[in-house]
Order: C-alpha cells, then sequence, then structure tokens
C-alpha cells in the first residue's frame, strides 16, 4: 500500500494539448481558473500561489516536459503535496490527468487546509461537519 | 477535525501494512507478526499507535490478543480526500471555461 492519500481525476479537453498547457502554465490565463500566481514551465522555479482563503503557497515545480507533463511541489508547509499534470493528445482534444498526492499525513496538515476549505468552497464540506466537530 | 492520530497512524507503511492486512478479519499478535520482518515488540507497538486512533479494536481471547479494524476513523479520512476531489472537479471545469473563451479569440 502506498501514500493512502492520493486523488487522481482526468477530464478530455476538446482542445490541442499546446492550448492547455497555454492554460496551465501562463499565469494570466492560470489565474482565470484556477489561482494567481507566476507559474512558469521551468524546473526549479518557485512561485506562489494566491489560494484566497487559503493564503499564499509556494510552490516548486519539480519537472517539465512541454505540451506533456508538469510537475510541482504545492503548499509546502501546509499540505505540502506533488501536483502532477499529464498531458495526452486524443482524438483533436487533450485528456488531462491531475494527480494530487503526498498530502503528509504526519503534520496537523488537516486543521489549516480545512479552515481554508471552508471559507472558501462553502457547502464542500458539509458531510465532514460531523468529523470536524468530533 | 479529525483526530490527527488517525493522519500520524497512517504516516507509517508498517501499520499501513497492518490494517491491510486486518482487512481479511482479526489476527493476533504473533500471527500478524510472523508476516513482517520486525520482531514481535515492534508490532505490538505499531498496533498500539493504531489503537489509540482507533484504527483496531483489542479483544483479548485466552492468552492471545487479536486486533479487529475498525474502518471508520478510515472514512473520515476518505471524506476530506473526498473535498478535495470535488474542489478539483470544479477547477477542471473552470479550465473547460477558459479553454472555451481562448479559442473563440
Amino acid at each position: 500500500m502506498s501514500s493512502p492519500a492520493i486523488i487522481q481525476l482526468d477530464q478530455v479537453y476538446a482542445h490541442p494539448p499546446a492550448a492547455v498547457w497555454r492554460a496551465l502554465t501562463d499565469p494570466v490565463l492560470h489565474a482565470k481558473w484556477w489561482a494567481a500566481g507566476d507559474v512558469r514551465p521551468i524546473v526549479g522555479h518557485r512561485f506562489t500561489l494566491d489560494m484566497g482563503a487559503w493564503g499564499q503557497q509556494p510552490c516548486e515545480v519539480l519537472e517539465v516536459e512541454p505540451e506533456r507533463l508538469l510537475r510541482y511541489r504545492f503548499a509546502a508547509g501546509t499540505l505540502d503535496t506533488l501536483i502532477t499534470w499529464r498531458l495526452t493528445p486524443e482524438g483533436s482534444g487533450t485528456r488531462l490527468t491531475l494527480t494530487h498526492e503526498g498530502f503528509n499525513l504526519d503534520s496537523p496538515m488537516g486543521r489549516q487546509a480545512f479552515e481554508g476549505m471552508k471559507k472558501g468552497w462553502p457547502g464542500v464540506l458539509e458531510r465532514l461537519g460531523p468529523a470536524l466537530g468530533a | 477535525m479529525n483526530d490527527p492520530d488517525v493522519f500520524s497512524a497512517l504516516s507509517n507503511p508498517v501499520r499501513r501494512e497492518i490494517l491491510m492486512q486486518l482487512r481479511k478479519g482479526p489476527r493476533a499478535v504473533n500471527d500478524l507478526a510472523s508476516g513482517f520482518a520486525l520482531g514481535r515488540p515492534a508490532v505490538s507497538e505499531h498496533l498500539q499507535v493504531l489503537r489509540k486512533a482507533r484504527l483496531v479494536r483489542e479483544e483479548p481471547r485466552g492468552r492471545e490478543r487479536y486486533y479487529h479494524l475498525d474502518p471508520r476513523p478510515l472514512s473520515e479520512v476518505g471524506d476530506w480526500l473526498q473535498a478535495f476531489t470535488h474542489y478539483w472537479k470544479q477547477r477542471l471545469a473552470a479550465l473547460e471555461d477558459v479553454l472555451d473563451e481562448e479559442s473563440r479569440e
């Protein structure tokens, strides 16, 4: 059993990998769908994502394969996880696979993330209410 | 908040493996320990951590102690991750809107 905490999602977009890659690596576009920050597809590049209620989250690019793969460390010091975006051409579009892993289960990570999530995404955590109050 | 002990308990690969073993049914310490390259004392110690995190229950049977998996705290962790999954789904949907917008320009 590897890490018990891994999230993997994929979605197919009717857009070529180059367009999806731009949305992942161009700060202006990136801010439109996720968070503002100086993301750049350069290994070793450090940037900060503005996660609103979650605060400014430091990130560091670990791996880059243009139009195929972008991996960075996300939220060092709080969630301290690894985000990997994989792009695979599919017909005239792109399958984008997100892997969010490495939740540091040995830290009191949950509290900050939970608090941020509660503020930022009302409703998402409703089911968690009982667990949070315990 | 979930009892953080659950997260700490799960942070160790030996403890995760113990939980996997217990999915097949309750086991005695000696029996469990035989499957690990660790001595019985080390396995016992891991079991105590799991017990404090409410992930296993102890049941004395004669001279032996049997350990049962309690999946409830695990489902709390699952809920926690579920919330993240939901979050990411929203983000991926938002990305689609951005791509549509860009391709129209």
